[in-house]
């Protein structure tokens, strides 16, 4: 019972937060703005971390800028649909009606496959 | 004597007893139990120290046990008669809160998204191994961490946004100030 109302506490929070987010996002420029969060991985040691740039990716999506988005952060363009697959197959009952979709995404291999791809995008990036 | 850990019927890790104290537990011949030394969860009858607590032998105090079959088959643990259903496996969650903290510069956050992630993996391995009471334990660890890692990430957010806003009355009460100061 408190678990149910907790969790129901939870999707309105993240539901109410989402739009506040986007709208952040749109209406200013990371690039430019000051008072978005810093990456602390970057001002530590000068090099840029897997998630580098996708607020200003994000900004450049909201203005239907897709070339830029990837130019800032290729790793969370690709991100978006994979996050928005995940969120469909475990809440919004795709999983259910397909439910071979998340052994293949989201089963062990997967998941190595993911981390592995984020660290080789992390070591990539400062390479080239 | 040995002190052993059992799987209650709700899937939760109960313990330590020592034999005699398993028996006043609500204990059956299929509940899983585990003590040092042994390679994974087994049951109870399968123990040769616990075996003596089934035989009805009123020397151990033991009440009357008898296995109920619905019950069993409710838990899922490996009776024969009940295919088990494989344990939440908090895969999708605990890769969405490795990625997402990516997206508001909060990266160190990540590593807790990898141990839930890591978990995870484990609940799939043991639950094709067989190994369910693993399986289950693995699964309630993934969720443990996933709640973790979003509480942090939900935290961190609104932390940001309130950050955010303060600036925002800083500098309207700076402009306001200096247009007052001006007229």
């Amino acid at each position: 019972m408190v678990k149910k109302i907790v969790k129901r506490g939870i999707v309105t929070l993240l539901l109410l937060l989402l739009p506040v987010v986007l709208f952040l996002f749109y209406s200013f420029d990371p690039a430019t703005d000051p008072f978005f969060p810093l990456c602390p991985f970057r001002m530590a040691t000068g090099l840029e971390c897997p998630g580098c740039g996708s607020q200003r990716a994000i900004h450049s999506l909201l203005h239907f800028d897709l070339g830029s988005a990837l130019n800032y952060n290729l790793l969370m363009v690709l991100a978006l649909p994979y996050i928005l697959l995940g969120v469909w197959l475990e809440w919004l009952g795709g999983g259910q009606h397909y439910p071979q979709l998340p052994r293949i995404f989201f089963g062990k291999w997967s998941a190595l496959v993911v981390l592995l791809f984020v660290l080789s995008f992390w070591i990539g990036r400062n390479i080239f | 004597m040995n002190r052993y850990f059992y799987i209650d019927t709700e899937g939760k890790q109960k313990g330590t007893f020592s034999p005699d104290e398993l028996g006043q537990e609500q204990i059956k011949k299929e509940t899983l139990v585990w003590t040092q030394g042994m390679e994974q969860w087994k049951r109870a009858d399968e123990v040769e120290e616990l075996a003596r607590l089934f035989t009805g032998d009123a020397a151990f105090g033991v009440r009357e046990q008898v296995p109920s079959y619905g019950q069993a088959q409710q838990i899922g643990y490996n009776t024969a008669t009940a295919a088990p259903q494989m344990p939440r496996s908090w895969m999708v969650e605990s890769i969405l809160v490795t990625i997402l903290p990516f997206m508001f510069c909060s990266s160190f956050f990540s590593l807790l998204g990898i141990i839930a992630i890591v978990y995870a993996a484990q609940v799939e391995s043991f639950f094709n191994r067989g190994d369910y009471a693993a399986a289950a334990e693995a699964s309630r660890a993934a969720g443990k961490w996933t709640r973790i890692a979003m509480w942090i990430a939900i935290g961190w957010v609104l932390l940001i946004i309130i950050t955010i806003i303060l600036l925002f009355v800083f500098v309207g009460s700076m402009a306001g100030l200096g247009e007052l100061l001006n007229s």
